[in-house]
């Protein structure tokens, strides 16, 4: 494993379901977590004890020595939200594939048809998008979508507005107009947590405003989306994502895509990517 | 619907007309299978990004950017395919070559089998070829897809008058027999 893979914080659970000691994988390697005492421990295959944070409701470990902490969400800290643990889900495709279906709004009214999207509002306007040097991170702003049913809070169609954020190879932040508050914006995460190239466990987590929705209805509204997102990624040729252009043809609609991309490449992030064109 | 040839995934689909296609089963955009997009008169449509290529592989819609004519390079791969008594062919590799004739035979069912396509054909005591005519009473006889080095297709075919219960249960006997035995 390269430093450049290894030097990253990784999700590997959600800290209200870690009680006893369990095992799981991170990079193809084994680890073991757990919580004694009410501290959060994890150790690697040999019994190394790894670092470890707590955030977002998650817990979060690294394989190799991070050279800057664990990214925040100041937006999510805010007083009046609502913390979202959504489970998990595991899914047979590269993480990287994980975030990028997550940072694609194209998919909408074909994946999750009369939910996030439906024909004939299909077309993907002009969105910017940069890798921001002094934050090492991708963002695309001003994304704009047509939505007949954008979360559990709203009623019938609207036209929502995103904004998408990578702040780690295998997390992505997403904050959308939020309905019953204008000018706030709800947070959606994915932590992607890779077990090994072509298999991961997908986290998401929200921060909310709604205050009516049942916590229930929140959770199973985003693991619904969830399970079609998965049919997808588990179908795609190859499983590894290519970094090389040549083998996948991107449009206009695909600039978030195209930066993160370019942004793993440069990084020299090759975790569930494919390098060579095949 | 998908399929598999010599390890190579393919799509399968009708177009309204009746009209039958093969094609590599990855859609050049984002490498999502083909075989789990959807029929549109005579065009498919990816199911990921709903991009919709035309008889001939060509993309000729994008839904994202529905005012832009994509460029002529963006287009499936596409494989020869026919249909002739109840049996679709596909070939690879450009041929000139006419598909086999089964005419006067009716398709009964289609099971895979573990085993390479050779292994089948030796079972019958036959070299490996497209077409097994096995002479039994019922003239059945397999067309067989050879699909990777582990497994094949066979598609059986009989006389119109046979009972197909009868040629159905053959033909599983026949797979267990197959699969039990050494490769
Ligand atoms: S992958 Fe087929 S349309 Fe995007
Ligand atoms: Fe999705």
């Amino acid at each position: 494993m390269t430093p450049e893979v290894a030097n990253h914080w990784y999700p590997v659970g959600m800290c209200s379901g870690i009680h006893g000691a369990q095992a799981t994988q991170l990079l193809g390697q084994s680890i073991t977590l757990g919580k004694t005492g009410g501290q959060f421990w994890v150790r690697d295959a040999g019994g190394k004890a790894l670092p470890v944070i707590e955030r977002f409701g998650h817990l979060w470990t690294s394989p190799g020595q991070p050279n800057r902490d664990l990214f925040t969400i100041p937006e999510a800290e805010t007083p009046g939200r609502r913390l979202v643990d959504c489970g998990s889900v595991r899914v047979k495709c590269s993480p990287l594939r994980a975030v990028e279906n997550f940072l694609d709004i194209a998919h909408f009214p074909f994946v999750h048809t009369d939910i996030l999207g439906a024909e004939p509002h299909t077309e993907v306007e002009r969105y910017d998008v940069d890798i921001r040097e002094e934050v090492d991170e991708v963002w695309a702003t001003k994304v704009k979508f047509f939505q007949p049913q954008a979360a559990k809070s709203a009623e019938g169609g609207i036209t929502t507005e995103y904004m998408y954020r990578v702040p780690a190879p295998t997390c992505a932040v997403l904050y959308k107009t939020c309905p019953p508050r204008p000018g706030e914006w709800d947070v959606i995460t994915l932590f992607v947590q890779p077990l090994t190239e072509e298999l991961c466990e997908v986290w998401p987590w929200m921060a909310l405003y709604d205050d009516d929705t049942p916590m229930a209805d929140l959770v199973s509204f985003q693991q619904m989306i969830f399970m079609q997102d998965r049919s997808i990624l588990e179908n795609q040729i190859p499983r590894k994502l290519p970094l090389d252009p040549g083998m996948e043809v991107p449009t206009q609609a695909d600039l978030t895509s195209i930066a993160y991309r370019r942004w793993l490449k440069r990084t020299g992030y090759t975790y569930g990517a494919q390098v060579v064109a095949a | 619907m998908p399929g598999r040839i010599d390890g190579q995934d393919i799509a399968i689909w009708r177009g309204a007309s009746g009209q039958v296609h093969a094609w590599g089963d990855r859609c050049p955009h984002r490498g999502m299978r083909l075989s789990h997009g959807f029929v549109r008169g005579e065009t498919l449509a990816c199911i990921y990004h709903g991009w919709q290529y035309d008889a001939d592989g060509g993309c000729d819609h994008i839904p994202a950017h529905p005012n832009l004519v994509p460029p002529k390079t963006i287009c499936a791969t596409t494989y020869s395919c026919a249909e002739s008594d109840d049996v679709i062919w596909v070939a690879l590799r450009p041929t000139d070559e006419k598909c086999p004739s089964l005419a006067g035979l009716r398709g009964v069912r289609s099971l895979t089998i573990d085993a390479a396509a050779e292994q089948v054909a030796s079972h019958f005591g036959q070299a490996v070829n497209a077409i097994l005519r096995l002479g039994t009473a019922d003239n059945i006889t397999l067309a067989l897809q050879p699909m990777d080095a582990d497994h094949c297709t066979a598609h059986a075919l009989s006389d119109a008058r046979a009972d197909r219960t009868d040629v159905s249960r053959w033909l599983e006997h026949q797979r267990r027999v197959i699969e039990g035995q050494p490769a």
